[in-house]
């Protein structure tokens, strides 16, 4: 069975756009209370991410 | 019945059917995965009520994206590229529930307890499935875990505000009263054939109106348990 041409590429660019968006998250939970700046970051880099994978440019994505 | 386990090298050995159900599926799947993001991205995640709910609605996005990678690839690794989905426009989507906007930090509640749950429904749909890669994707705790998840948060919330009452109650309640239909619809037509289909080729477990009944009893008793009435389970229905 021969696979779509863009199967692996995609997988591995949604990957590392999954783990950016966790890990954002992750480094932002704990100073909720404590750290108003590293916590806004996160969100605009979350919001950053996001964005780009809810546009859909996939053809963008890999040029 | 069809029992067999199928690998993805003996996926070009079955039957052109089987092959037919098991693309159309995927591709389903990853669209509902990814059409979940779309709808609530945009408006909740800048305008949640805290900071952690901002967060949560990052992570909460971040989880059904994985969800839609696990379903692109095993879409793609059967010759199905599925990135059409992402540049789709919600009103494309192929199920009617995803084809709007999410605007309040309401609706992304009760779109958690009563959509997200349908999800859930479909998921385990999956188990011990006669394709195998699929059957391990959704085996893997990850997946069938988070959506456990985002069902919880959704859950409470609602609850929450039901509990406040008043305005409060008020808004969740026309929530859940939008939603209920769109939940009960996603199982598709009780008549449907393809259905049958994919139940012969033990890809599914359950006829389409066993899965809404299981999933009507379970959320009825939520509502009621809120202190929220059941909507109309006929009111707007697309199929029945």
């Amino acid at each position: 069975m021969e696979a779509a041409p863009i199967t692996q590429a995609l997988d591995d660019h949604m990957k590392d756009v999954i783990v950016a968006v966790k890990r954002a998250v992750s480094s932002a939970i704990p100073h909720i209370k404590d750290d108003p700046k590293v916590v806004d970051k996160a969100i605009e880099d979350c919001k950053e991410i996001l964005d780009l994978v809810m546009e859909g440019n996939v053809s963008e994505w890999f040029s | 019945m069809f029992s067999d386990k199928i690998e993805l090298k003996d996926f070009e050995k079955t039957d052109p059917e089987y092959q037919d159900l098991i693309r159309r599926v995927l591709a389903i799947q990853a669209d509902c995965e990814i059409g979940g993001p779309n709808l609530y991205v945009k408006d909740i995640l800048p305008n949640a009520p805290t900071k952690l709910d901002q967060l949560i609605v990052a992570r909460t996005a971040a989880e059904e994206m994985d969800h839609f990678r696990k379903m692109a690839k095993l879409a793609g690794d059967v010759g199905v590229d599925v990135t059409y989905v992402l540049s789709w426009p919600n009103q494309k989507r192929y199920v009617e529930a995803f084809r709007g906007q999410i605007t309040t930090w309401e609706d992304f509640a009760v779109f958690g307890f009563l959509v997200d749950r349908v999800g859930r429904f479909q998921l385990e749909e999956f188990l011990d499935c006669t394709y195998l890669p699929l059957a391990r994707v959704v085996e893997d705790p990850d997946i069938i875990q988070e959506e456990i998840g985002h069902v919880d948060f959704g859950t409470n919330l609602a609850a929450e505000f039901a509990a406040k009452g008043g305005e409060a109650k008020e808004r969740i309640q026309k929530a859940v009263d939008y939603w209920y239909v769109k939940g009960l619809d996603m199982f598709g037509n009780s008549q449907s054939k393809r259905s049958e289909r994919y139940m012969f080729w033990g890809l599914k477990r359950r006829p389409n109106a066993v899965a809404r009944q299981q999933y009507k009893d379970e959320v009825d008793a939520l509502i009621k348990k809120m202190g929220l009435t059941v909507p109309d389970p006929n009111k707007g229905r697309l199929y029945t």
